[in-house]
């Protein structure tokens, strides 16, 4: 299978970083303890040379900033929305697939930070927008926030698997969505949609009477199916597989988003796979983050022969972590 | 069968035609827009032993390419320091030629390809990965993607990048196709210890040059002026590839061949120096871009290979040029890959 490793931040105003001045840069050899160059993704600049040209240092790391909320509106009792009008630098950069910032109400510890992904950013009024579900003590922390927040960013590996995304031109795609995974989806529909693409989403309801991304999706042009994926054993119903079936036989969808949880990424890849093992996927990625600079440890996960991946930083063929017995 | 070439230059050109003489279905990948690799930069042929194995291969029937260069030829039987009888070919008109001779002999050429890594099946590469993703299947495959660069190598053991006709940047580094075989490769050590080599010649912008130059460059072929005595540098003569121009002649005098450009025997020359020089007040450098301060690093890739040029321990994995040895020149790319 095609090794398709990729640094998120390789080639931009944040490489090379921190990883790369200890000898652990994901991309380049020479600056992983390597006497001769062995890239392994170019991107049209040479990390090595960007760092010995910056003095032998990292570039500069992303630090907090305060900004004001605009508004706040509850979805349901554990599912808050907040408009945060940042600048102009940051509206811009966060109008990615992918783009996610770390959130903190200012009088919490450093390490209450917590990875949020971005639905919309508004570039004319600088403004994004994230959705935020009440789970553990981080997100309970950043429903206090009333009028201010501290925001860090940005950041761009939400999803992963960007390359079979960013290459759909002309094309059509197929979103499969559940929970609050269903935000950064909305974000990747926008640029699908921008490169004149048809995007299909299937929209897990869960609880509600409906996804809160609906109206989002639905403004861009999409076409939205409201579904309830799962049966009590929690697996996929038949009524969808065969509609999805039938879907990919009518669209030949060359890429399948998944927007939901690891299990439920992986429910998705091997049933699509099993009928047609072509079809690329994208998958949000829902892996724990830290520091969310490649330094802690707390994203990695393992890919194909039990290599380490720094899932917030490094970009994988989400094939290699979720297909069964391959 | 079907034969994949990884790499355009002059090797490459050469396997892949040498290939399709031998009956097989040949695919041709380059990385850039461009065939020839270094030897769109080069242009001396026939020089001092060259000339004798230029007419062995014509003779023993693998001389297309040679006689392409011949016919490309901007002067012959030029004579400079240490060197005899030498024909320069136009730099600017043989690229072209070649690419529209191998198309006529129905050779599949992709451009703007970078081979990124391969599929192995126990000891044979099943196919090649495009950086992609396309996966391109084949019997043989041949690797002749030279030993220069990429840019981290050149920062390292050179003086940095100095914008080449490789153009990293633009199209990617090259990559060792056998060591992603997993076959370790072997280096070039300079006398110092270090590694690689600096490629031993620059060109400058003829036009730059005063008419006088010009004209006598373009009569005779080359052209030959003392360097001011308190610029002459004979260190940098151990850091050239090509130890046959490391003589002292190349440090002491500004030896300039006509080969399109006006190609200047020394790996590098600080412009401000160089301007010194009667006749070179407006000189500027047209390849490598920067060869006022550096040149590229070669002798970085080399795979152990066996006399029919096979790759040790991969089945069919064979290499040529620059990939299978210390070969310095074109005369020397041509024949390494006819023999397979
Ligand atoms: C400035 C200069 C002047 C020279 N002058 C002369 C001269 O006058 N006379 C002489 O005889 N010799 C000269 N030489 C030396 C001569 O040019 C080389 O030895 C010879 O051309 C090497 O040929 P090659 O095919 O082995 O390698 P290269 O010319 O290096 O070709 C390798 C090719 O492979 C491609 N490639 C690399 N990686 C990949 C990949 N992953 N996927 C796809 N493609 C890839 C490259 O783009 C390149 O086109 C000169 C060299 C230089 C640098
Ligand atoms: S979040 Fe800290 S290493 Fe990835």
């Amino acid at each position: 299978m095609f090794k398709y490793i990729d640094c998120i931040d390789a080639g931009s105003p944040y490489c090379p970083c921190e990883l790369a001045s200890k000898g652990e840069c994901i991309i380049c050899s020479q600056l992983h303890g390597k006497e001769f160059c062995d890239c392994l993704n170019w991107k049209g600049t040479c990390i090595y040379q960007e760092f010995l040209w910056n003095g032998c240092k990292s570039k500069k790391i992303r630090e907090f900033k305060k900004f004001k909320i605009e508004k706040r509106e509850y979805f349901r009792e554990d599912i808050l929305k907040l408009d945060i009008k940042v600048n102009k630098e940051l509206s811009r950069d966060l109008n990615n697939i992918g783009a996610f910032v770390f959130l903190k109400n200012e009088k919490d510890a450093e390490f209450f930070s917590t990875p949020i992904s971005i639905l919309n950013s508004d570039i004319e009024t600088d403004i994004i927008t994230v959705v935020i579900k009440r789970e553990g003590i981080k997100s309970k922390a950043l429903f206090e926030c009333e009028d201010e927040i501290l925001v860090k960013g940005p950041y761009f590996n939400g999803i992963q698997g960007q390359k079979y995304l960013n290459e759909l031109k002309n094309n059509s795609c197929l979103i499969l969505s559940r929970g609050i995974a269903s935000a950064p989806a909305v974000l990747a529909a926008k640029k699908l949609k921008i490169n004149k693409n048809e995007v299909y989403v299937f929209l897990d309801r869960g609880r509600s009477r409906q996804n809160f991304s609906k109206p989002y999706f639905l403004s861009l042009g999409c076409i939205v199916e409201d579904v309830s994926f799962l049966n009590t054993d929690g697996e996929l119903k038949y009524e969808y597989k065969k509609q999805i079936e039938q879907l990919i036989k009518k669209w030949n969808f060359k890429t399948v988003l998944s927007a939901g949880s690891d299990d439920f990424h992986e429910k998705v890849i091997n049933f699509i796979y099993g009928i047609d093992k072509y079809i690329n996927f994208a998958t949000v990625n829902n892996s724990t983050m830290c520091c969310g600079e490649g330094i802690c440890g707390s994203c990695i996960i393992k890919g194909r022969n039990n290599v380490k991946i720094r899932a917030c930083k490094q970009q994988y063929n989400p094939k290699e972590v979720f297909l069964r017995g391959i | 069968m079907k034969v994949v070439v990884i790499g355009g230059g002059w090797s490459g050109c050469a396997a892949a035609l040498e290939a399709k003489k031998c009956g097989a279905d040949v695919l041709l990948i380059e990385r850039t827009d461009m065939l020839l690799g270094l030897g769109n930069v080069g242009g001396i042929m026939r020089n001092n032993g060259r000339y004798t194995a230029a007419q062995e291969m014509i003779e023993l029937g693998g001389g297309d390419l040679f006689e392409l260069a011949d016919k490309c030829a901007r002067h012959k039987n030029v004579e400079f320091p240490g060197h005899k009888h030498a024909t320069l070919y136009d730099v600017i008109k043989m690229e072209p030629t070649v690419r529209r001779y191998l198309l006529e002999k129905n050779i599949n050429i992709l451009f703007e390809a970078r081979v990124v890594d391969v599929e192995l099946e126990r000891n044979s590469i099943k196919g090649i990965y495009l950086y992609d993703g396309t996966f391109i299947e084949g019997d043989v495959f041949i690797e002749t993607t030279g030993s220069t660069g990429p840019m981290g190598n050149c920062l390292r053991y050179g003086k940095g990048c100095s914008m080449c006709i490789l153009r990293c940047p633009s199209y990617g580094p090259r990559i060792s196709i056998s060591k992603r075989a997993g076959v370790e490769d072997i280096l070039g050590m300079r006398g110092d210890d270090s590694y690689g080599a600096m490629s031993g010649s620059c060109k400058l912008n003829k036009e730059s040059l005063s008419d006088e130059i010009r004209e006598s460059l373009e009569r005779d072929g080359v052209y030959i002026i003392e360097i001011p005595k308190e610029d002459v540098n004979l260190e940098k003569l151990n850091m050239k590839v090509c130890q046959q121009y490391a003589l002292k002649e190349f440090a002491e005098n500004i030896v300039l061949l006509d080969t399109g450009h006006a190609k200047l025997m020394t790996s590098y020359y600080p412009l401000e120096k160089l301007r010194k020089i009667p006749g070179f007040e407006n000189v500027r450098f047209e390849d490598p871009y920067s060869g006022g301060k550096a040149n590229s690093i070669r002798y970085l890739s080399m795979a152990p290979r066996d006399n029919s040029m096979k790759v040790t321990g991969v089945d069919n994995l064979f290499v040529g040029g620059e990939k299978s040895g210390l070969f310095v020149g074109h005369t020397e790319a041509f024949p390494t890959t006819l023999r397979q």
